[in-house]
């Protein structure tokens, strides 16, 4: 039979699954994605230096990343040397935003998944929180109307979690997260100047003063936050592996994992970076090259050539393209499916041995959970590597602080170029980011981004091949074919953000 | 004040607000202003063009926070980002609101709406503009959230493919002219939305300056900005990252009606001009929409 399981929530964006279930297994899965708005036709003509502000707006929740890699391709283009400082604040703007988005998503996005919010009812203590959410649960339910307490309830049929305790516990913890997660906000407001919608990055550095002022606030921010993720965060997700182990095999997905690395360690666009960057492909570890990239269409609705290289892109909508499902493109690495995102990003790092740190709490957690680290590649191993990296980012941040020279300046000078073209790669929180723009006669002639979501969510491709997340779905058991709450629980772990992933 | 007399208060102040601000709305308006007086909204809130910024601001509301704005004022009813259903149970919930069978609510829009391509932002199924017009026979009135909402936003700028216009527009083209309170911002400040909300609670309907509560949208940033002086002085900053007013570096301040520079943003602790970034005008209708007036004014090599 046929379910759609869409709209799906506690994501960014407008997202369908169109499942095809046979006893209670998933044979097809298609990802639809349904929300276009042409940003790369919009950027088209425009002053370079519009780019970062404008592409910010393709995601009101990762908008630093968009800043950060639209920053880096600007630089490739105007051949830009970045003062430290500048590079620094570009690192503490978009370090932070990793740090508030794996707390939302975790407590916002997908708690709700695993929780019984219906413990509350069972609450008998003095916490003011709990207290008010209990009375208004109560009163929700009990004022007979037809959604009782939304947008907590209703909710989707499933096994939660049993423990009273553990849930109300829970509960605690997403009121505390979102205090949290404004705090890691705050801290990048500081250089970006606000959040979202940073207007101080740009490329060659940031404005904003490299003052003792601004340093001791950001640090004291990241301290609370480091604080919760080692006592809240880390032991929550833990607790959902406790009770839910099966997910360290479910929602595998089938094909290659890529990063493009994060947080480089000096002023220079090409620097090693705190995560590494390559593209494992059947186990084995690869460079990345830009031109490996191709995007298919397919399923998609645009009418413009199929497997463009990213430098070639082009962008014709064909909302009514008999063949196709979606608005999302098919984006391959050498034909390749690939998964990008915290799981790909430690993954990619951890078979190089290159961070240290990463390797050590990936071996220490798979010990704690009791599997290998091939199972990285599942739900739980997607929530777990977003805690890994929060734990490895939260401490370089605080170090980075202790390299700003406050006397030195923080923007690189320039003037722009007639022309020039740059690539400009980095991770946003979920996952591989991609810039290019190219200039003519002061103006951009041509963007694209290559987006997270996009190769995550993409639909087939010219082989047919199901896109990530597509294969991720397809064998799963679902208790109940109408709701399936397991394949939300896998479209979840995901994070995904149509937002970005069409633009 | 006892109970009997903050009721007879409100009562008053929402009188008076409607007086001096609201004057002269339609007639369906005026009704629809009488029923919301004292009454706690229910926001049924969608997501259209959108990049979820606005959302994401919300959340980051202090005073009063976002728990507190969704169980104690806004009964919030459906939020895409929040909402712990999905699927047809979703649809269903946002559905029984849009067809009048739920009780009275607000509707909240953020995004923009695709109008020549209404295959472009679709949910369940059905396009999004569709789900609008529904409402617009059953709702008190709606908050459109964020300048995508309020004047089509980046999805709106010259040369897109896909004719977005913004929720006022959209009833307009469609003949219909609902009660629409605009909060623009790209993204919106949590207290300009959260703070009309309560205002809707306790006192009934701000008062409006071109459609947008004047409590947060009367003067310009350019007004009360910190730079206020040097501009004066004729202190201005010449390169990036400089000391001095940043209006020669292209800030649209003076042309931006928002209270960023005496609010601040992200609790107060830092916003645009504060990290020396030229106001981009991102609350100003004019916001992005042409592609030959850039946000900056910066040197070009080989041109003057
Ligand atoms: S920085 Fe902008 S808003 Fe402030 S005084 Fe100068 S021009 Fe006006
Ligand atoms: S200062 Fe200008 S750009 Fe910054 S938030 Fe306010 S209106 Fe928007």
């Amino acid at each position: 039979m046929k379910v759609d399981i869409g709209p799906i929530t506690r994501i960014e964006g407008h997202l369908s699954i169109q499942t095809t279930v046979e006893d209670n297994i998933i044979t097809e899965a298609r990802s639809v994605g349904e929300m276009f708005r042409g940003f790369e036709v919009i950027l088209r003509g425009r002053d370079p230096l519009d780019a970062q502000q404008i592409t910010q707006r393709i995601c009101g929740v990762c908008p630093y990343a968009h800043a950060i890699a639209s920053s880096y391709a600007q630089e490739n283009a105007y051949n830009l040397s970045v003062p430290a400082n500048g590079r620094i604040m570009h690192n503490l703007i978009q370090g932070a935003n990793h740090l508030y988005d794996y707390l939302l998503h975790f407590y916002q996005l997908s708690a709700l998944d695993f929780v019984d919010v219906t413990a509350i009812l069972k609450y008998t203590g003095s916490d003011s929180d709990l207290v008010k959410l209990r009375d208004w649960v109560k009163f929700e339910v009990a004022s007979g109307k037809p959604f009782p307490a939304t947008p907590f309830l209703p909710r989707l049929s499933g096994k939660y979690i049993e423990d009273t305790d553990l849930n109300i516990g829970a509960l605690k913890h997403y009121i505390e997260s979102l205090e949290i997660q404004q705090k890691a906000n705050k801290a990048s407001a500081i250089f970006g100047g606000k959040f979202p919608h940073a207007t101080a990055i740009f490329p060659g550095g940031c404005t904003q003063d490299p003052s003792i002022d601004h340093i001791s606030s950001y640090r004291s921010l990241i301290r609370e936050v480091k604080e919760f993720i080692h006592q809240k965060y880390i032991p929550d997700i833990l607790a959902v592996a406790q009770g839910f182990p099966e997910y360290w095999e479910i929602g595998k997905s089938k094909g290659g994992f890529m990063s493009f690395g994060l947080l480089p360690l000096g002023p220079e666009l090409d620097s090693k970076r705190l995560f590494a960057p390559g593209v494992l492909l059947n186990g084995a570890l690869e460079k990345v090259d830009f031109e490996a990239i191709k995007e298919d269409v397919k399923y998609s609705k645009y009418s413009s050539p199929s497997g463009l290289k990213v430098r070639e892109g082009t962008l014709t909508p064909a909302p009514h393209k008999s063949s196709a499902y979606t608005w999302v493109k098919a984006p391959r690495y050498k034909g390749q499916v690939i998964e990008v995102g915290p799981a790909a990003r430690i993954m990619v790092d951890y078979t190089q041995g290159h961070n240290q740190k990463i390797k050590e709490l990936v071996d220490k957690f798979a010990g704690v959970a009791g599997i290998g680290a091939e199972n990285l590649n599942s739900v739980l191993g997607r929530h777990l590597c977003r805690a890994i990296s929060a734990v490895v980012i939260a401490d370089f941040l605080l170090e980075e602080t202790e390299r700003i020279d406050t006397k030195a300046p923080t923007m690189a000078d320039y003037e722009l170029p007639e022309s020039g073209e740059g690539f400009g790669a980095t991770e946003a929180s979920r996952g591989a980011l991609l810039h290019y723009i190219n200039i003519k006669n002061y103006k951009i002639d041509r963007y694209e981004c290559v987006v997270p979501t996009t190769w995550n969510c993409s639909p087939k491709d010219d082989r047919d091949q199901p896109g990530a997340l597509e294969s991720a779905l397809i064998g799963t058991r679902v208790e109940t074919p109408d709701e399936q709450i397991e394949a939300n629980r896998i479209v979840h772990s995901f994070d995904p953000c149509l937002g970005c992933a069409v633009h | 004040m006892p109970d009997l007399d903050r009721r007879k208060f409100l009562k008053m102040a929402a009188c008076l607000s409607a007086a001096f601000g609201v004057g002269n709305l339609p007639a369906p308006v005026l009704a629809a202003l009488k029923k919301i007086d004292g009454a706690v909204p229910t926001l049924v809130y969608l997501q259209g063009q959108s990049c979820t910024g606005c959302s994401i601001s919300l959340l980051q509301a202090e005073t009063p926070n976002a728990v507190t704005m969704i169980t104690e004022y806004s009964k919030l009813s459906f939020h895409a980002d929040m909402s712990a259903t999905s699927g047809k149970q979703a649809l269903a919930l946002i559905e029984k609101y849009l067809s009048g069978n739920a009780g009275e609510y607000f509707l909240a829009v953020e995004g923009s709406i695709p109008y020549d391509m209404p295959e472009a932002c679709v949910m369940g199924h059905k396009p999004f503009a569709e789900h609008l017009l529904d409402a617009s026979k059953t709702m008190v009135g709606a908050v459109a959230i964020g300048t995508c909402a309020t004047h089509g936003g980046i999805p709106a700028a010259e040369g897109n493919l896909t004719g977005a216009v913004s929720l006022k527009e959209f009833y307009k083209r469609k003949g219909k002219s609902p009660l629409i309170i605009d909060i623009p911002g790209c993204s919106v400040h949590p207290d300009w939305v959260w703070k009309t909300i309560v205002h809707l609670v306790q006192v009934g309907l701000p008062e409006l300056v071109n459609g947008q509560p004047k409590l947060f949208f009367d003067r310009k940033v350019h007004e009360l900005c910190p730079l206020y002086h040097d501009f004066q002085q004729e202190i201005f900053a010449k390169k990036l990252g400089e000391k001095g007013c940043l209006f020669k570096l292209g800030c649209i301040g003076p042309d931006t009606n928002a209270d960023c520079s005496t609010r601040w943003w992200n609790g107060r602790q830092s916003w645009c001009i504060g990290a020396k970034a030229p106001c981009i005008g991102c609350a100003s209708p004019i916001f992005a929409a042409k592609k030959d007036f850039p946000f900056y004014r910066i040197a070009k090599k080989g041109k003057e």
